[in-house]
């Protein structure tokens, strides 16, 4: 077999095995089922036949239909459709949709294409030629052959409309038919004229999912292609064309190369996660068989994800030892560990871990089977080494790991895992001699390790850590040091502590990020509300944490946005046009930010921001996430919006995070309301203030219906309430304080500071008082702790992971509850005093909005580093700050107006320079003196036109 | 090369002793010509002195046909901005450009700069440069604009908008005063190459004209477009000039002006309408010029070409153009200045109107060019030019060698005339040192508080008062910082009340016509303020406040004697 026949065996050995294992996840966006694939398919017709005007009377190919995504809607559009693809399982699963049964499509035919050809269709017979998701995984050889075909099968006037990549060439192994290839358009458009095709346009392709990366500058494109009367050239000259430097042969790349087992174990993950455990099981084997490494047995990771959904669920699915069974190769028996002194060697070594030994054990199972390589050890039934070849297979791993460009950079490692330490002898052996910092997530693990074989890699490491709560070492990189860390996790230590890995993850990655990144992150605040003044909290928390950012103040819309109901009253005629308006805001903060880039937008709760914008952000590379405040139950716009944003974050867990989920967003995270001590702290009151603020107890908020219902029946004690909205009736007339007007958070401090008993009852629509379903917490919980004043609040299902109730918070769950510790409260100041300062310490401690955004940035940036990293390389910024370099003060100048967020040109670098206000430097004095010769020549020029009427 | 007016010995002068000179002057041509007389000046009275010029790149070649310059140096604004406009990298580009000319610029040790572009660009740039003595403008430390000269802060006065038409010196001798400049030629000054004349020779032998009057160069087109007369208006003119003195015409200008002349070539199709815009260089112009008898012109810059190779020019001064300020510098020449209560105008704002263009008929400047081209103009019949319509001036020299223009077709005095020859008495004197005013004898003195019967007499009197309460001010102000013990809040009222005062004093000037300059020289005096010592600063304090009171008191002389 020549190499061209092996390349077109290999595709399609890889695509039949693919469509076997999962049709729909290999061949759409849209697997959830059979109907989204349809529709999935719908919409991608549409689009990539936008334009065109298909009739009864024309033919229409589809290559590298796959298992006819496309047909269905196209068999609707044209006379006659004919379906090609390279895998015989695809065809085999397109005709069993397509082609069989009562509603079999009578017009359209498939055939299983030999992969570098479109034969059996004649010559100048096809008016359309379509091909989606299909020609960027196709090796560059074999896209040349089908250029050459297109032009023989496509009618003198007929078309071809390609969906490729774009932009920066991104070349991948000849032989790898699932990575993207991304071409140069100039090269393109060479390759077609070779061809005898023409390139009549190129329009960016914009689905649901981020299909472009601008930031790295790769773009999906629908390419317009029409035949000429030229007569195309060889296939090889085709292709030569297409990438002039051709595709690296197999092995010459190292990591990369196993994008399919990556991809399988995420869908396996997820699948388990949906409780798809059947589907799990053989994703999972099926990445076992595609992976090109040993070194890692999916066996046990699988056993793993199971045991882990069974037992959290055990809501009907399948129990784990069921599944679990067929993974049970461990044919060794397990082994007793003798310790032979080597726990003293390790406490030597590393004195931190007599804390972690001594702390509670973990609930894992821990045991030791030998293999003929040596002993590997076993947690949860996961063995965190290779269950058979643990010292090959670590050698595999080291070698792989060390071909790493990322290995290359960096000056120190830590991994994630320890195991029996074959893979740090192994990284050794092979001449790794950068530090190695070790975290293992079980403090038995490392204990067994010690006394479980010959302990060389003791010595061989840097650090060690262990137990739930390992930290990377001080000192290093990321926390501070100057050392440029990497972070491994092993993909064993993965599978039994996901969320140990998760932790240690972002906490690298988000300090890594909050150090290095410095994103330019916009803050979209709401038209009005209460979640308004929460945008400069979160702008001050940025600033604190040394970010650049943005502020996206559009409260100034919101006059003209109130002014829509004094015209239109019908509902939903002022819907309309409340809707226009928010599209108009979108679209000013939109030209803003084409004004001033931002890289990470974060919107408030109900921020005026459209789908539109949202997605014309991403396509902008810009990462989109919302903080939604709000109960998800009672606002529920996120239905439409959650899917144009790629995190959102919520003040409520469970079923809210799943909802989100579901609805498309793109990650959602449990992220509390927070407190902000600038503004929420205790205060020294003048006898003035005290006077008008203060009272024995006092109710700040809304007058929502449940607090209706309970401070009604309160009027016998003294309440001041402050807030809007409240009956103006009785018996709230003698209680309702100052007209029942809005309070800046300033003023509500003051009430807080001058009450004696601050009652916080969480708002409900539908229920009287105390709602006892209550998940969420209120700003109003963390302000009031944080001003180190007395609350007692309803009790509320997520408070407790807040605070301590009792030491640190008082509750009531009921009105008479309230009553009884509004009476023992009362008499007992010192209890009141202690809680209060207890509440305001731990609010002080772990809720601050600083650190709330410090978790969010973290999350963003563990999720997106390399992406944000490859937007800071391709920061105008980074150039500029390397020719200054040699300017001492510039360049720091030009550091602080990146900091500051600004724009590299010299708007943003004498920003803060102000003349007359103290001496200017000499570097200030000659960007003054650029700055002003800008400004003259716009002048001159402005003059000169002067005299136009 | 033309003789030297002689000098008076009577200029005050700060820095009457220079060797090493750096003139800035960076954009324009018209700017550099008219800093010739300057250029000349400084060479007759400081021989062995080296004058530099800073331009911008594109003004270097017309440094070339300057006399009396030693050395050129360039900063290239277009590529500066250029690499501005690139914005990221394009910004160190710049910055390191500007460090290399600064350094540069250093290494030449110049004792004296005369910057008379108000830019704040040219100010940041001499700071830097570090040069010590200065006439015109500079900056402080921190940034701020300073001029350094009373006569560079007469020239800021005189061309705030409000202040144009209160001065009556010509833009050239304020510049040279401000560079201590006395001996001068009385008009400005290019270098006529043969090449370039032979050329100018040539065009005309192409012209093929077929008449043999006079030769008479029409600069048709202008600088802005609101300055450009019609060219309906140009027709008749070159008609009339056609038919009464059987001219040969040559149409100069740019390659730009071509679509203005075209029309007026087409209507007026005769074979002795020559256009020679955009066929020549800058020297040949110059020559071309010289070939001519005179030049009819709307635009200021062939204007002072046509001066400074010595022909005549009957120019229009229309829109925001004003002849006092900057006609030509020559004597004999005629200046037709609108009399309309829009003019002259705002240079940066544009006119849907341009009713100031139908106050001058092509009949007017026709009659006009005639009697110039049958020799000087002395008188001028308002019936040919209604003195309430246009005033026609003819240019000429004072006694002490400054450039006046001189009303010739007797229209009526007016506040604002009067206003004029006073200020033009006051400064001569304040500021030269010219023995225009005397206070001192009995005769002249003013009433202590001048008792004006007008509005502007009562703005004297505010002026003067407000003089003499600052300077009551400082004397307290001295005495609280001298004294160890003084009270802080009451440095702080006296503080408080002379910036009061000092607003009130400003406001004076916009209220009050013809206050205006009087004021203006205080704000900038008191604008340039410099030091950080308190007695040092209400020393200088005293002294601005005192020479407003002077030359309050001057003024109402002045207007006395008018």
């Amino acid at each position: 077999m020549s190499g061209f026949e092996k390349l077109l065996e290999q595709m399609r050995v890889d695509w039949d095995r693919r469509i076997a294992h999962d049709y729909r996840f290999w061949m759409s966006d849209g697997h959830a089922n059979d109907q989204a694939m349809w529709e999935s398919g719908a919409r991608d017709f549409e689009i990539i036949t936008a334009g065109l005007q298909p009739s009864s009377s024309q033919t229409m190919v589809d290559l590298g239909c796959g298992v006819g995504r496309l047909l269905k809607t196209a068999s609707q559009n044209f006379g006659r459709v004919i379906g090609v693809d390279v895998s015989a399982e695809a065809i085999e699963k397109a005709r069993e949709f397509l082609l069989s049964g009562p509603e079999a499509l009578r017009n359209t035919e498939l055939h299983v294409g030999n992969g570098s050809d479109l034969q059996p269709i004649p010559e100048s017979s096809v008016d359309v030629l379509l091909s989606f998701a299909a020609i960027s995984s196709i090796p560059t050889e074999v896209v040349g052959n089908y250029l050459r075909e297109m032009h023989r099968v496509l009618k003198p006037d007929g078309v071809a409309r390609l969906q490729l990549y774009l932009g920066l060439e991104q070349t991948v192994r000849r032989e790898d038919t699932l990575h993207l290839r991304c071409y140069r358009r100039e090269h393109l458009e060479e390759a077609l004229r070779r061809a005898g095709l023409v390139l009549e346009g190129v329009t960016e392709l914009v689905l649901p999912i981020q299909v472009s990366f601008k930031e790295i500058g790769i773009e999906a494109v629908i390419a317009s292609v029409r035949r000429t009367d030229r007569q195309p050239m060889s296939a090889e000259e085709i292709s030569a064309a297409l990438l002039p430097d051709g595709e690296p042969i197999e092995g010459e790349s190292t990591l990369g190369n196993d994008l399919e087992y990556w991809m399988t174990l995420n869908y396996a993950r997820e699948l388990a996660e949906r409780g798809d455990l059947d589907r799990a099981r053989e994703t999972l084997e099926y990445a076992e068989r595609v992976s090109h490494t040993t070194a890692v047995d999916v066996g046990d990771l699988m056993q793993r994800i199971v045991a882990k959904i069974g037992s959290s669920e055990g809501n009907g699915s399948k129990p784990a030892s069921e599944v679990a069974k067929c993974n049970d190769n461990s044919s060794n028996p397990p082994v007793q560990i003798e310790n032979s002194g080597a726990k003293q060697k390790l406490l030597t070594r590393f004195p931190n871990l007599q804390s972690r030994f001594s702390d509670s054990p973990s609930a894992a199972k821990i045991e030791v089977r030998n293999t003929e390589e040596g002993p590997v050890v076993i947690v949860d039934g996961v063995a965190l080494d290779h269950a058979s070849k643990p010292k090959s297979a670590a050698r595999q791993w080291a070698k792989q790991a060390m071909g790493d460009v990322k290995y290359a950079n960096c000056q120190e490692l830590v991994i994630v895992g320890l195991g029996f330490g074959y893979h740090i002898e192994a990284l050794r052996e092979l001449g790794c001699d950068k530090p190695i910092h070790i975290l293992e997530p079980h403090p038995e693990v490392v204990e067994a390790a010690g006394a479980g074989r010959p302990a060389a890699w003791i010595d061989m490491i840097s650090s060690l850590d262990c137990g739930v709560d390992a930290a990377i070492p001080q000192g290093s990189t990321v926390l501070g040091g100057n050392a440029v860390l990497e972070i491994w996790t092993r993909a064993q230590t993965q599978a039994v502590a996901s969320e140990f890995c998760a932790k240690i993850r972002s906490k690298f990655y988000g300090e890594r990020g909050l150090s290095l990144l410095r994103p330019n992150i916009g803050v979209l605040g709401p038209l009005s509300g209460g979640t308004l003044p929460m945008v400069p909290y979160v702008c001050r928390s940025l600033y604190g944490l040394g970010q650049r950012f943005r502020e996206y103040d559009v409260s100034g819309f919101a006059s003209g946005y109130d002014q829509v109901s004094k015209f239109v009253q019908g509902k939903p005629r002022r819907s309309s046009v409340e809707n226009t308006y928010c599209e108009m805001v979108s679209q000013v903060l939109l030209e803003s930010i084409n004004e001033r880039p931002v890289d990470i937008l974060i919107c408030m709760a109900l921020a005026p921001i459209s789908p539109r914008v949202l997605t014309e952000l991403r396509k902008r590379g810009v990462i989109t996430v919302l903080w939604f405040v709000e109960d998800y139950t009672r606002f529920t716009y996120w239905k439409e919006t959650a899917k144009f944003y790629d995190f959102v974050f919520t003040i409520q867990k469970g079923k809210c995070l799943d909802a989100m989920r579901a609805a498309g967003a793109g990650e959602s995270h449990y992220l509390p309301v927070g407190c902000d001590p600038g503004i929420h702290a205790p205060l020294s009151l003048s006898t003035e203030e005290k006077e008008r603020w203060g009272s024995p107890i006092s109710f700040m908020g809304a007058g929502y219906h449940n607090r209706q219902q309970l401070f009604a029946s309160f009027s016998d004690y003294p309440i001041k309430i402050w807030g809007t909205e409240w009956p103006t009736c009785r018996p709230f007339d003698h209680m309702v304080q100052e007209g029942g007007r809005r309070l800046s958070p300033a003023e509500y401090v003051k009430v807080f500071n001058a009450s004696d008993i601050n009652i916080n009852l969480h708002s409900s629509h539908e229920r009287d008082g105390v709602d006892p379903f209550g998940d969420f917490l209120n700003p109003r919980t963390f302000e009031l702790a944080a001003s180190g004043v007395f609350q007692l609040v309803d009790h509320r299902s997520l408070l407790p992971e807040a605070f301590e109730v009792g030491t640190e918070m008082a509750t009531f769950r009921s009105a008479e509850e309230l009553r009884e510790k509004l009476q023992y409260f009362t008499a007992h100041p010192e209890e009141r005093a202690k809680i209060a300062n207890a509440s305001r310490e731990r609010a002080l401690k772990d809720h601050t909005y600083q650190a709330r955004i410090r978790s969010m940035l973290s999350t963003i940036f563990s999720s997106r580093f390399e992406q944000l990293k490859a937007r800071l390389d391709a920061s105008p910024w980074q150039k500029v700050l390397a020719r200054a370099k040699p300017h001492a003060e510039l360049h720091s100048r030009c550091e602080k107006a990146f900091t500051r967020g600004e724009e590299p040109n010299l708007d943003g670098l004498v920003s803060d320079v102000v003349a007359g206000n103290g001496k200017l430097s000499e570097t200030e004095q000659k960007l003054m003196f650029l700055f002003h010769v800008r400004k003259q020549i716009i002048r001159m020029k402005e003059e000169e036109s002067g005299g136009k009427s | 090369m033309h003789g030297i007016h002689e000098q008076t010995g009577a200029l005050k002068k700060r820095f009457p002793h220079k060797s090493n000179v750096l003139l800035v002057n960076i954009t324009r041509l018209g700017d550099m010509l008219q800093a010739t007389p300057t250029i000349a000046g400084l060479k007759a009275e400081n021989p062995d002195c080296k004058v530099t010029v800073l331009v911008e790149k594109q003004f270097e070649s017309v440094c070339h046909f300057i006399p009396n310059i030693d050395a050129v140096r360039c900063l290239d604004l277009g590529m500066t901005v250029r690499a501005l406009a690139r914005e990221q990298d394009g910004i160190i580009d710049a910055f390191e450009y500007v460090t290399e000319f600064v350094d540069e610029l250093r290494k030449e040790k110049f004792d004296y700069c005369l910057n008379m572009s108000s830019s704040a660009y040219t100010a940041l740039l001499l700071r830097l440069i570090g040069i010590d003595n200065n006439g015109g403008w500079t900056s402080d430390d921190e940034g701020n604009r300073v001029i350094e000269s009373d006569w560079a802060k007469l020239f800021a006065t005189s061309v705030f908008h409000q202040n144009r038409q209160l001065n009556s010196l010509n833009l050239v001798d304020v510049f040279r005063c401000s560079a201590d400049v006395e001996a001068h030629p009385k008009q400005l000054l290019i270098k006529v190459e043969s090449e370039a004349s032979q050329v100018a020779r040539d065009l005309i032998a192409e012209a093929q004209f077929t008449n043999t009057g006079p030769l008479i160069a029409l600069q048709a087109g202008a600088s802005q477009e609101k300055r450009q007369w019609s060219p309906r208006l140009f027709i008749s003119l070159v008609r009339q000039l056609l038919d009464r003195t059987s001219a040969r015409i040559v149409l100069t200008g740019t390659n730009k002006e071509l679509s203005i002349l075209q029309p007026i070539v087409d209507e007026v199709n005769n074979p002795n309408v020559f256009v020679a815009a955009g066929k020549t260089t800058i020297p040949q112009l110059a020559a071309l010029l010289k070939e001519c008898q005179l030049l009819v012109t709307g635009d200021t810059g062939t204007m002072h070409m046509a001066v400074a190779v010595g022909t005549p020019v009957v120019a229009m001064f229309l829109a925001s153009a004003f002849g006092f300020e900057t006609g030509p510098y020559s004597e004999g020449n005629i200046i037709l200045q609108p009399v309309i209560g829009c003019g002259p105008c705002n240079p940066n704002k544009p006119c849907a109107g341009l009713e100031c263009h139908d106050t001058i008929s092509p009949d007017i400047v026709a009659e006009l060019a005639v009697q110039r081209l049958a020799g000087e103009v002395h008188s001028v019949s308002s019936s040919i030019a209604p003195p309430e319509q246009v005033i026609v001036y003819r240019s000429f020299f004072d006694k002490y060698g400054f450039c006046d223009l001189q009303a010739l077709n007797n229209p009526a005095v007016t506040e604002l005339s009067r206003y004029r020859t006073a200020y033009r008495k006051l400064w001569l004197d304040d500021l030269g040192g010219y023995p225009e005013l005397d206070l001192d004898a009995p005769t002249s003195a003013p009433s202590s508080l001048l008792k004006f019967a007008t509005p502007a007499g009562e703005g004297l009197d505010q002026v003067v008062l407000g003089a003499r309460h600052g300077q009551q001010l400082i004397q307290e102000l001295l005495q609280l910082v001298g004294d160890a013990h003084s009270s802080a809040s009451r440095l702080g009222e006296v503080n408080r009340a002379i910036t009061d005062l000092d607003r009130q004093i400003e406001q004076i000037g916009y209220h009050v016509g013809g206050m205006g300059p009087l004021t203006r020289m205080f704000v900038f005096s008191k604008e340039n303020l410099s030091g950080t010592d308190p007695r040092e600063l209400a020393s200088q304090m005293l002294n601005i406040y005192q020479a407003l009171e002077r030359r309050a008191h001057k003024l109402a002389l002045a207007l006395s004697q008018v």
